[in-house]
């Protein structure tokens, strides 16, 4: 008896279901059915506006030199201070003066249109003074000068590997190099360039007086559609200038007098930034996303109340029409990203972090840009204290010339539209 | 088995979550209302429901408590496996365990009884999966949903027998019908831009019912039964707002329990509830019911076999009534000086219906208590 008790709990509690089973409807199934409806709503983004000057140029962790019909870009940097003298003997206060014998430019282009030839690129001395007033205008004599160096991309990728231990050990990995002494060392399957230019004293003059500082413009030419695009003081890759000298120890301070000491020491930019022509058009009654300065766009979104109630959002798809295609070349492509706000201070408003959509729009295109959005929209109809407000921003911003303008809402023909599929709310408690 | 770990599983069943206070379910109560409940305990399930309206243990009748003289308590437990062949060709196999009905008891005078427990009045525990494709956005897209429930309606009986004479007991009980389901509808889309869709929600039922009944020995080995009960409005509520209302249908029958011998015991019953009326929710998909069974009961009362056959007809489904027809068999054994027993059963059922047939094995477990 014991133990039909116990297999009685036993039974109890392996209460094991499987209730579900294919359905032979309409016959055999609930009365309801699960609807799915879909449709344009096209006047409920309203309030859309664009700001600018959100990223300069000089602000951004990339800058961009770029030879397109109708359109020119070119990237400048100005050095660190360099030191002039140097103390041979910890701190002793008395100093004597380094000589710099030669210099190392090193460049990372972060990006390229790997599909143009004979691409170039070409250094130019440009003024120290240079600053985040330039513009393509005012730095435009200095790129008329003889170029300091220049080196053909096509070329040095087309040379050998050097996979020698003694060049892997000094350079840390394998390089190509040209008869002109330029060393490439390519990453990320050739995507990222690291480019070193060897000068001498003629090329990159050490001038005192100006502690050692000196400016460098970068234009890029091809046989069609150049543009490179290169790591700022803001990225992790930051060009950078080594210095190689020399100074002389005084017989008085050192137990090796009038001995001879060869070092180098490197310097960052002080100061980047690119400038293009034509520039960013001003703002206008569009909806204007990327650009140098930064441009974003700010949408706001009326809910309809019904989808708060009775529907369950399953797709949300918001539509922008292009005003114009956007400049640059097939690989200027560009992402825009759509993020939601914490709050609405309208222009100023703290965006979240992440984006929560984004769609790659490329030059030259004027197809109709859809982003998918559903998981916001759908926060926005179970969730009604967050701000339905969606910002446009381009990803990265002011890295380049590029930029997209839509239609707004006061363009009735072509305005924002919000894309919907949403699930009608299933008749429970019929029969 | 000692009193205590009888009153002990006895509490374990009384206390178990409501949503499993479900008698079988069916494919054929999904359309409509519901599965009806059986109203029987083990013993009487087992004889084929022949033994339900005699039976104190059976929520069927208030009248048989009058025989109770004793607190007593009885609990029901069955475990189906049903397998659902569709015309439309699909097979498959599901299971379920229920506690479909308990009861309790005792003498309020000596001529006078009460009892109250509940059991399954209607079963909606169910669910569905279905295929499609459909247009969206102007691209086919194959979706599959599922619509689930799980629970019921459950029928709390507060009852009453008085022995009016040595040969006649009257009964009456109140019944207040209460429960949920939870529903869950969920559409899942092939392209995962689609998001999943679920709704969930929970069904309140809400109805109350009164049911009077008889039993009459005309024999010392011969006794009859006849009942009534009627019931209220069904309301089902979704968020606090009237979604359904249904007419609940009337219930009537008789039966007869005739003692040949010592040691043997033949019953039969028939029964009737007018579905058809339960409202234009139903539909044409509502059908009256007739329901009969017979049974039989044997060896001594400590230590019985019974057996039973029953037929009739199930209240939902498309074209032709449904029909049910089952078998059934177990047996029992008392124990602790009659103070306790435990039943058996096994029952094969068989439903056909328009482009559906069920075939059902249920194990049956029982357990009464007279501490």
């Amino acid at each position: 008896m014991r133990r039909l008790a116990l297999g009685f709990l036993l039974v109890a509690a392996a209460c094991t279901e499987e209730a579900t089973a294919p359905g032979d409807c309409p016959n055999f199934c609930p009365g309801g059915q699960i609807v799915v409806l879909d449709s344009i709503f096209t006047t409920i983004i309203e309030r859309d506006s664009a700001f600018g000057g959100y990223l300069q140029p000089y602000q951004s962790g990339a800058m961009t030199a770029a030879d397109l019909p109708g359109l020119q870009s070119r990237a400048l940097f100005v050095l660190n201070p360099m030191i002039t003298r140097v103390a041979p003997k910890a701190g002793d206060t008395t100093t004597v003066p380094i000589v710099v014998d030669s210099s190392r430019l090193a460049l990372r282009m972060v990006r390229r249109n790997r599909a143009t030839t004979n691409l170039w690129l070409k250094l130019y001395a440009i003024p120290i003074t240079t600053d985040s007033t330039a513009t393509f205008a005012s730095v435009d004599p200095s790129f008329a000068a003889t170029p300091v160096d220049s080196v053909s991309i096509d070329d040095l990728l087309s040379r050998p590997l050097i996979t020698d231990t003694a060049t892997v050990r000094f350079w840390g990995d394998t390089i190509q190099t040209d008869s002109a002494g330029h060393i490439l060392i390519t990453t990320d399957s050739a995507k990222i360039l690291t480019l070193f230019f060897q000068f001498d004293t003629l090329k990159a003059p050490f001038v005192v007086a100006d502690s050692g500082r000196l400016g460098f413009g970068i234009r890029a030419t091809a046989d069609s559609q150049a543009s490179a695009t290169f790591g700022t003081v803001e990225s992790s890759d930051v060009p950078t200038m080594l210095w190689f000298f020399h100074y002389t120890i005084p017989d008085t301070v050192s137990a090796t007098p009038d001995s001879v000491v060869h070092t180098s020491q490197p310097r960052a930019p002080q100061f980047d930034t690119f400038v293009f022509d034509p520039p960013t058009a001003p703002l206008d009654s569009n909806l204007a996303v990327g650009g140098a300065p930064a441009a974003r766009s700010l949408v706001h979104v009326t809910m309809p109340a019904f989808l708060r109630d009775s529907f369950d959002i399953v797709r949300a798809t918001f539509i922008f029409v292009p005003v114009v295609p956007s400049p640059g070349s097939a690989a200027d492509s560009f992402t825009v990203e759509a993020r939601s706000i914490q709050t609405d201070l309208g222009a100023k408003s703290p965006l979240t972090l992440g984006a929560i959509g984004s769609v790659i729009v490329h030059p030259g295109s004027s197809d109709t840009v859809r982003i998918e959005l559903t998981d916001l929209v759908r926060a926005w109809a179970i969730d009604t204290t967050m701000p339905t407000v969606l910002v446009l921003k381009q990803q990265p911003e002011a890295t380049s010339f590029t930029a997209i303008r839509f239609y707004s809402s006061r363009t009735p023909a072509f305005r924002p539209a919000l894309h919907l599929t949403y699930v009608k709310r299933f008749p429970f408690g019929e029969p | 088995m000692t009193l205590r770990l009888m009153v002990a599983l006895t509490v374990v069943m009384a206390v178990w979550p409501s949503g499993r206070l479900a008698a079988q379910d069916s494919q054929f109560g999904i359309r409509g209302l519901g599965t009806p409940g059986k109203w029987e305990s083990v013993r009487a399930r087992s004889a084929g429901g022949a033994f339900a309206p005699f039976d104190a243990f059976s929520p069927l009748l208030d009248a048989s408590l009058a025989d109770v003289r004793r607190m007593s308590a009885g609990v029901t437990s069955s475990t189906s496996w049903r397998s659902v062949d569709a015309v439309s060709g699909s097979d498959v196999s599901l299971r379920g365990t229920r506690f479909p009905a308990m009861v309790i008891m005792g003498p309020l005078t000596s001529r006078i009884t009460i009892g109250g427990g509940f059991a399954t009045y209607l079963d909606r525990s169910f669910g569905i999966t279905t295929q499609d494709t459909i247009d969206l956005r102007g691209v086919p897209q194959p979706v599959s949903d599922e619509v689930t429930s799980d629970g019921g309606v459950t029928d709390l009986r507060l009852a009453a027998a008085i022995r009016l004479h040595r040969r006649i007991a009257l009964g009456a009980g109140m019944h207040l019908l209460t429960g949920s389901s939870r529903v869950i509808a969920t559409r899942r889309f092939e392209d995962t831009t689609y998001r999943t869709s679920a709704s969930r929600d929970e069904v309140a039922y809400e109805g109350a019912g009164a049911s009077v009944n008889a039993l009459i020995d005309v024999h010392p080995d011969l006794r009859i039964a006849g009942w009534f009960r009627s019931d209220t409005k069904l309301r089902a509520d979704v968020s606090g707002r009237t979604a359904a209302e249904n007419d609940l249908p009337l219930t009537y029958g008789a039966g007869v329990l005739w003692r040949p011998g010592g040691q043997a015991i033949i019953a039969g019953t028939v029964a009737w509830r007018n579905w058809a009326s339960t409202g234009p929710a139903a539909g044409p998909n509502a059908h009256d019911t007739f329901n009969w069974s017979l049974g039989a009961e044997l060896g001594s009362a400590s230590s019985p076999i019974r057996f039973g056959l029953r037929g009739g007809q199930l209240p939902f489904g498309v074209g032709q009534t449904p029909t049910e027809v089952g078998y059934s068999a177990g047996l029992g054994r008392q124990f602790s000086g009659g103070r306790g027993r435990l039943d058996l059963g096994i029952e094969r059922l068989e439903r056909k219906g328009t482009g559906l047939r069920e075939r059902v094995w249920t194990f049956l477990l029982g357990l009464t208590v007279r501490p």
